[in-house]
């Protein structure tokens, strides 16, 4: 385990020395939260006001953007470079990259789901019980890991120059289908109401909103990281030569 | 004509030299690597067929063949990198597998790609975290030549301080058996002679080396015992002066106007045999009967010279027979269609 420990902790140093990345997971969302949050001040998202709506779905999106980005194009060119099969040859257990991978991923979402919620609690005005902010937090964070096994499922299937395409296409259909960028109503809800990302949104909203952590919601991200985790088992398992 | 006689040589056990430890072996007197009738396909081709062979404690082996032969499929699966389609690999009385993740295999591999965006240092500490017995990093470092870059990131060095990085991941732990695929490929001239010297040093301690290599001399010079595998089969396996000697030692050229190419043939200590109109070229296990029989015989050719063979030569002559020899069983097997 401390080898694997010691791989992740390179890779949290790795990433936190890409300015794009954290351009990507922070930048981005700050200043999105900057521009919008008090232009919907008054009215309401999922029956929550607009700031405390855009707190979680900046956050939401920070954190998945990630997880799911980053972590495609890095496995997939490093399986590309031969890094993995440089893995393989030594004594470190044959599950530890992406176990490391994943702790990676789960600690560099922490900074980016932190930081646009203080930005909620000091610019939005966005005032919850101590409960509440960390229900929130802990719905992105653990939700997030639902994207890094995505993340594992397409770096290890596919080239990097396919895995570009193949990330964006997932990451506006999750983001956009999923209410990250506005909250959605009709049509638009029923389709996006599958999806992950908008279920993690609306345990934010919904804790906020009733109080409670709904459980059919949680039920929803369990199935669909159930899947990944399928799926990244396969593309794993199915590459195992071809690394 | 029958060049090659697929005898193996059993080559000395040890290096001269070397202290003997107790390393090495799984149960006392078992190889540190088997192989046996290992056979890799993909699809249609037979990458590996057959292969057999046993590396003892303390050799250091050559693995020898030129592109396509094999080599590094045969390497894979030693590390457990691929499995193989048919037969048995042991390392150290275990599977593949085992052994590499009992940290007892210490490998480079000529694909193996590096982290980015760390320094040397960082990633030689990784390495050397992940490994059950590993040496001090300052230590691996030095041995591996690159103290001195320690500081600079892995992915801004050129590619003989790449390769000595690869190196450096090999040799971080104390492993048994160190596996190297081509391993001084992008270095200089003077970086290859540092590479075998810090080589020798890692060998003297009693551990087992097993090589592949482009660069004939290198096994020459570095090995104590050379496997040459053509076509996934092993056709050739001993010290390289036998090697040498069993592919013909000699080169003998001269010119013949009236040539009898049945009694050329039947010349005493013949290997090969080339004809290219009065222009003769031979290679002979013993050119001084060779071309004392060429006399005898009443035979005056001119121009003559005799050469000595390099492992290069006497490498080409063992897969270029096996080449000729695999074309006429093919043909063969046409003319019964």
């Amino acid at each position: 385990m401390t080898g694997t420990l010691t791989l992740a902790r390179l890779e949290v140093l790795r990433v936190l020395r890409n300015k794009r990345y954290l351009l990507f997971t922070i930048g981005l969302p700050v200043v999105l939260y900057l521009m919008i949050s008090r232009q919907g001040s008054g009215s309401t998202a999922y029956h929550v006001q607009f700031a405390a709506y855009y707190m979680v779905a900046m956050a939401s999106i920070g954190a998945f953007s990630g997880a799911l980005t980053g972590n495609a194009q890095r496995i997939s060119q490093e399986r590309k470079d031969g890094w993995i099969r440089q893995l393989r040859i030594t004594a470190l257990p044959a599950s530890g990259y992406v176990t490391a991978k994943i702790i990676a991923s789960m600690v560099t979402s922490v900074p980016s789901i932190v930081v646009v919620l203080a930005l909620g609690r000091f610019y939005g005005d966005v005032h919850l019980a101590p409960w509440k902010w960390i229900a929130i937090a802990l719905a992105i964070w653990l939700g997030s890991m639902t994207f890094a096994s995505l993340a594992v499922a397409i770096g290890y299937r596919f080239m990097p120059d396919t895995v570009q395409p193949i990330t964006m296409f997932v990451y506006l259909g999750m983001s956009v289908l999923g209410g990250l960028w506005f909250a959605l109503g009709g049509t638009m809800q029923k389709i996006g109401q599958v999806l992950p990302t908008y279920q993690i949104t609306r345990i934010g909203t919904d804790v906020i909103s009733q109080g409670t952590i709904p459980m059919g919601r949680v039920a929803i991200i369990l199935a669909w990281l159930a899947g990944f985790i399928v799926l990244a088992a396969w593309s794993v398992r199915s590459t195992v030569e071809k690394i | 004509m029958v060049i090659f006689v697929h005898r193996p040589v059993r080559a000395g056990t040890m290096r001269k030299g070397t202290v003997m430890t107790q390393r090495g072996t799984g149960r006392s007197g078992a190889p540190v690597v088997s192989f046996e009738q290992v056979s890799k396909v993909y699809g249609h081709v037979r990458a590996v067929d057959g292969l057999s062979l046993d590396l003892r404690q303390g050799e250091t082996v050559a693995f020898l063949g030129p592109n396509g032969a094999g080599k590094s499929t045969s390497l894979d699966m030693l590390l457990a990198l691929r499995k193989p389609t048919s037969g048995r690999i042991r390392v150290f009385d275990a599977d593949p597998y085992a052994g590499v993740k009992s940290g007892r295999i210490g490998a480079m591999l000529q694909s193996g790609g590096l982290m980015t965006t760390v320094t040397v240092r960082e990633l030689v500490g990784l390495a050397a975290k992940v490994h059950p017995r590993p040496l001090p990093v300052d230590e691996t470092l030095k041995r591996a030549g690159i103290a001195d870059i320690a500081d600079r990131r892995v992915d801004k060095l050129s590619g003989g301080q790449t390769q000595r990085v690869r190196f450096a991941l090999a040799i971080v732990g104390d492993s048994d058996l160190i596996v190297l695929d081509e391993p001084t490929a992008a270095m200089d001239v003077e970086s290859r002679q540092m590479f075998w010297a810090n080589m020798h040093a890692e060998v003297a301690e009693g551990r087992t080396l097993l090589f592949a290599t482009h660069y004939l001399e290198e096994a020459d010079q570095a090995a104590d015992r050379v496997l040459v595998i053509n076509k996934g089969r092993l056709l050739a396996d001993g010290t390289p002066a036998e090697i040498k000697q069993r592919a013909g030692a000699k080169r003998i050229s001269f010119r013949l106007d009236a040539v009898d190419e049945a009694f050329l043939l039947g010349l005493p200590a013949l290997v090969n045999l080339e004809i290219r109109r009065d222009l003769i070229h031979l290679q002979s296990s013993d050119s001084d009967r060779t071309l004392y029989a060429l006399l005898d015989a009443g035979y005056r050719p001119h121009e003559i010279e005799v050469s000595s063979l390099g492992l290069e030569q006497a490498f080409l002559a063992i897969t270029a027979e096996d080449d000729k020899k695999a074309a006429v069983d093919e043909r063969e097997k046409e003319t019964v269609r």
